[in-house]
């Protein structure tokens, strides 16, 4: 309890150590219009689909033409396209983008492990993705710089985490983001450390068990409306209830199945209950297509791929002796098992299977490069396109919105220079919904040299109880950025012994002390000019989001 | 194209599992039940055992494997395992029928290819012992190589439960968590408002099914209960109980639960002190799997004797000498001999121990266990007498198709590889350290004074 009560101080003084300041500030480019003309372009409406030189029209955050020879509306405001390439939007198949991870609470021991209350054995499908959307979570911001434009969210948990949605990378609110609320009901082979069940062969029991008890309790529920006399009412159960829309097949089961025996035995629940399934983040499946395909599943593959540690590749002719040799013959093992994740796309594309891609376990960063690795082992670019746009909106459901650059769809739309899979290619523009984000592709040094750190800065970290400020001054000796940190909850100044900028990125840690209780922040931001935007870490707590603002100098 | 038939021959090596039709020329045959043939062919067609003679001539097509001078067994059966499968113990609760060692069944261990080293084609993998009732066993064939660990049942062998008595469920439940089983009395009670229970659910089942088909009828079903539905499947005789014992006053309190819930079949998993139950076991027709001569290794483990499997099987008690364990599972035709040396018995009850009576207790006794015509071709063809200390299993053919073949042996029979995994290297070099003469004795000395 102890930890309990510290946890709730930290978090409270953190909240009273900044003031509220003023509104928020908006990264989307002027509204003087909602019409955009993105002219003289190369057009990719879909895979194997391609106008060069054509023209792309986007109003009131849908597609309205596209082609040669379109006129460009008076009030539309104009990307000039010549040497760029426009793509449809990425759809995400299985992620957490945007999803906040609950707070560990200190729970009281469970006094008997076999018969835990359901929320804490991971059983909580009753709960809604959308009440732990952040608009803020900079992963948002990530994806959709690398052309992700819409994602499949689910929530944080155990083996029934709850349901997910389909979300746009961009809004206001959480509902804003939402495209299509409660669209699958998300569940993992994960069991608890310490209650029933603790094995994977106790959550699929008591998978079954479930499942078999909410078709039982929805029957008579079918039986009780009909005709309620002489009846006991049946119990209101929400764990049950929430598998309804399953067992109607009105949504499917999203089952993360990253191993070969995970999806076998994914598909034994599925053989055996009978609902719709859709297997994401599958990272050995290659030898799952046969099966996969039978049982009619959707699969998302996973865009992580075990890292390619480039070997020093010692060709000396050297007399080998028998560790040596066997030594080799492990490592082309290895090797053989390296092709196989990373030809797996290739493998399903040959096995016929339409798939999607799944960023859930994928650091951002990699997801480029690992496109461009299964290009290289099979894949065309087509294909590769194709799973990130019109087959993972078919999967899900979304074809008449989305996946393709067509008239009367959501203008989800990326806009890059150089073909997208090329090693050099920059994403520049990201549309979601019509609403155009415009992203940094020029020279990060040249950019550095502009950013004038030195000065003060007001600081304002939005926490959930309000905004809140202190102010940072940063000046700048040898080469090097220093600070200190002030506000009016601060006992005292902290010092920022220093403070790292990288292109655009600032990051800086330090020790504050609010009220006799030190506590150890640490903020990672972008700079655009004067203002700068990230979140800020509480080392053992929250993180929260927080922007800076440049103090103009006064003249004296 | 070098490449490619390179990666073909690895290919071809790594999976051997094309079934055959295959002649056994001319070996020394251990039927287990029809005696001992010498110089007699085995012919094996369609996975099955289809003639067994002298001068057979191999129809065309046929591979034929020279067994002059060698000595052709049944496959070894061990009814006591839990190799190839990722979860063993559901130990939360001390009653958790409704899972299923089955769903988590792993093709990939090589510890299944290890023991298909050693003769074995047909295991019982079974749930842990934490639970006075425990979890749903598989029984498995070895057809190493497959994937798709649906391939590794062997299909239509009987359903099958651990329970488990004595100090195991007590520490885990009673010990670990104060909760009742703390004591041998409170194992019982378990086991009996268990049975209990899965009667009242029964006859809950019973009544509404019943009564539904009445005109008119209004009424609200039992809950789904998948726990007391299984267990009402073990009451009426469909899941075998196979249940984990050391003390001769706990194995007879077992066999009364039985008698008075109606319980016909049981058979007890390792029994040390069952000589001293053996005619009651007898009587009731209950069958033992024991150690050939593993015990003290906690405290109700130290009455027992390497007799125990000789002692039961002259009282008439249906025996077998099981592994547990992966690597007494690689040699268990060394412990079936060992009751030559204690208890005298001859070849044939010595080869029952580990072939015929395993198969009777998992109930697979016509499909498996011996040579004879028309069961499966499960063979293990030995360079000397299997109970010689000198023998070397040679090949090792599951369903007639051959998994092992020591003269085809690769150096790496991994079927799946993480590629991110280090090499670990054995160094043959280093490591003589003279602190290696006591190493894993500490953890020895917990096992004896935490009672582990």
């Amino acid at each position: 309890m102890e930890t309990f009560y510290h946890k709730i101080t930290v978090v409270f003084l953190v909240l009273i150590a900044f003031v509220p300041a003023w509104g928020q500030e908006e990264r989307e480019l002027g509204s003087v219009s909602r019409t955009y003309a993105i002219t003289n372009v190369t057009i990719i409406q879909s895979p194997g689909r391609q106008v060069d030189g054509g023209t792309l029209v986007i109003k009131d955050g849908l597609i309205k033409s596209v082609g040669k020879n379109i006129a460009v509306p008076p009030e539309a405001i104009i990307i000039k396209g010549d040497s760029l390439f426009v793509y449809a939007g990425f759809i995400d198949g299985l992620s957490r983008v945007g999803v906040v991870k609950p707070r560990e609470e200190i729970r009281e021991k469970i006094k008997d492990p076999g018969n835990p209350p359901p929320d804490r054995a991971g059983i909580s499908p009753y709960v809604d993705v959308r009440n732990f959307l952040n608009t803020a979570d900079k992963n948002i911001e990530e994806l959709r710089a690398i052309g992700f434009t819409t994602a499949h969210v689910v929530p944080y948990g155990g083996m029934l985490p709850g349901q997910s949605a389909i979300i746009s990378l961009a809004g206001k609110s959480a509902d804003d983001m939402v495209l299509v609320p409660v669209s699958s009901l998300y569940s993992e082979l994960t069991p608890n450390e310490r209650v029933y069940p603790v094995t994977v062969i106790g959550v699929m029991a008591k998978w079954r068990e479930l499942y078999r008890q909410a078709v039982q309790a929805k029957s008579y529920e079918a039986v009780y409306a009909s005709n309620r006399s002489g009846l006991e009412p049946p119990a209101t159960n929400r764990i049950l209830v929430s598998f309804n829309p399953v067992i109607d097949k009105r949504i499917p089961v999203l089952f993360k199945a990253e191993k070969f025996l995970d999806i076998q035995r994914v598909l034994a629940l599925q053989s055996d209950l009978g609902f719709s399934l859709l297997a994401g983040d599958i990272k050995e499946g290659w030898d799952a297509t046969t099966k996969l395909k039978a049982s009619g599943t959707k699969v998302f593959l996973s865009l992580d791929l075990p890292e390619d540690k480039k070997k020093d590749d010692k060709k000396s002719e050297e007399k080998k002796d028998t560790i040596t040799v066997e030594k080799d013959q492990l490592e082309k093992r290895k090797d053989e098992f390296m092709a196989k994740h990373v030809g797996q796309a290739f493998a399903y594309q040959q096995a016929g299977i339409s798939f999607g891609f799944a960023t859930l376990s994928v650091k951002t960063r990699d997801i480029q490069p690992n496109l461009r690795r299964m290009i290289k082992a099979g894949l065309t670019e087509d294909q590769a396109l194709a799973a990130l746009t019109i087959n993972s909106a078919q999967l899900l459901g979304l074809s008449d919105r989305l996946g393709s650059l067509d008239p009367g769809k959501i203008a989800n739309v990326i806009i890059s220079e150089r073909p997208y899979f090329h090693e050099k290619s920059k994403v520049k523009y990201v549309f979601v919904e019509g609403v155009p984000y415009k992203l940094d592709s020029k020279d990060s040094k040249k950019e550095e040299s502009k950013i004038q750190l030195e000065g003060d800065w007001s600081l304002t970290a939005t926490t959930p109880q309000g905004k809140s400020e202190s102010t940072l001054n940063i000046t700048k000796t040898e080469g090097k950025y220093k600070g200190k940190l002030s506000g009016n909850q601060l006992t005292e100044t902290a010092e920022v012994n220093e403070i790292k900028l990288e292109g655009r990125k600032l990051n800086f840690s330090c020790l504050i002390n609010v009220q006799g209780q030190q506590m150890k922040i640490t903020i990672d931001a972008t700079v655009e000019g004067d203002f700068f935007k990230g979140t800020v870490q509480v080392e053992g707590a929250d993180s929260f989001p927080v922007e800076g603002k440049k103090v103009p100098k006064l003249n004296r | 194209m070098k490449k490619l038939s390179i990666a073909l021959l690895l290919i071809s090596v790594m999976y051997p599992a094309v079934a055959q039709n295959i002649l056994i020329k001319n070996g020394t045959v251990l039927t287990v039940t029809k005696g001992v043939l010498v110089n007699t062919d085995v012919l094996v067609k369609d996975g099955k055992i289809s003639q067994l003679g002298k001068n057979i001539t191999a129809p065309t097509g046929y591979r034929i494997l020279d067994a002059s001078g060698k000595f052709v067994m049944p496959g070894i059966i061990d009814a006591h395992s839990h190799e190839g499968i990722d979860a063993i113990n559901e130990w939360s609760t001390p009653v958790t029928a409704e899972v299923f060692v089955g769903d988590a069944l792993n093709p990939f261990q090589i510890s299944l290819y290890r023991a298909l080293a050693g003769g074995v084609t047909t295991i019982h993998t079974m749930h842990g012992s934490a639970n006075a009732i425990g979890g749903q066993c598989e029984t498995i064939k070895l057809r190493y190589g497959v994937k798709d660990p649906k391939e590794l049942i062997m299909n239509g062998a009987p359903r099958t439960i651990k329970f488990a008595l004595g100090e195991n469920p007590t520490r885990v439940h009673g010990g670990g968590n104060a909760i009742v089983p703390r004591t041998r009395m409170g194992v019982e009670f378990v086991m009996r408002e268990s049975f209990s229970k899965a009667k009242e659910y029964s006859a809950a089942w019973d009544t509404y099914t019943k009564n539904k088909t009445q005109k008119g009828f209004r009424g609200t079903p039992p809950e789904y209960n998948y726990r007391l539905e299984t267990l009402a499947e073990v009451l009426k005789g469909n899941i075998l109980i196979h249940c984990h014992s050391y003390r001769a006053d706990e194995i007879y309190m077992m066999l009364n639960v039985c008698k008075d819930f109606g319980i016909k079949k049981i058979v007890f998993q390792h029994v040390n002190e069952g000589f001293k139950v053996a005619p009651e076991l007898a009587a009731f027709g209950a069958m033992a799997s024991v150690f050939s001569d593993w015990w003290a290794y906690k405290f109700e483990v130290y009455y027992s004797t390497a007799y125990n499997a000789a002692i039961l099987t002259r009282n008439g008690v249906t025996t077998s000498i099981n592994s547990d364990d992966p690597e007494l599972m690689r040699h268990l035709y060394h412990e079936a001999s060992k009751t030559q040396k204690y208890g005298g018995l001859k070849d044939e009850e010595a080869l029952a121990l580990i072939t015929i009576n395993p198969a009777k207790q998992l109930g697979i006794e016509d499909r498996v266990g011996s040579i004879e015509v028309g069961k499966e071709a499960d063979i293990s063809i030995f360079s000397a007498h299997p109970l010689s200390i000198y023998a070397v299993p040679l090949i090792t053919i599951v369903d007639g198709v051959v998994r092992f073949d020591r003269e085809k042996d690769p150096d790496d029979m991994r079927i799946y590889v993480d590629p991110r995994a280090e090499i670990d290297m054995a160094d043959f070099t280093e490591g003589h350290d003279h602190d290696r003469c006591m190493q894993g004795a500490e953890d020895m000395f917990d096992t004896l004074f935490r009672t582990n």
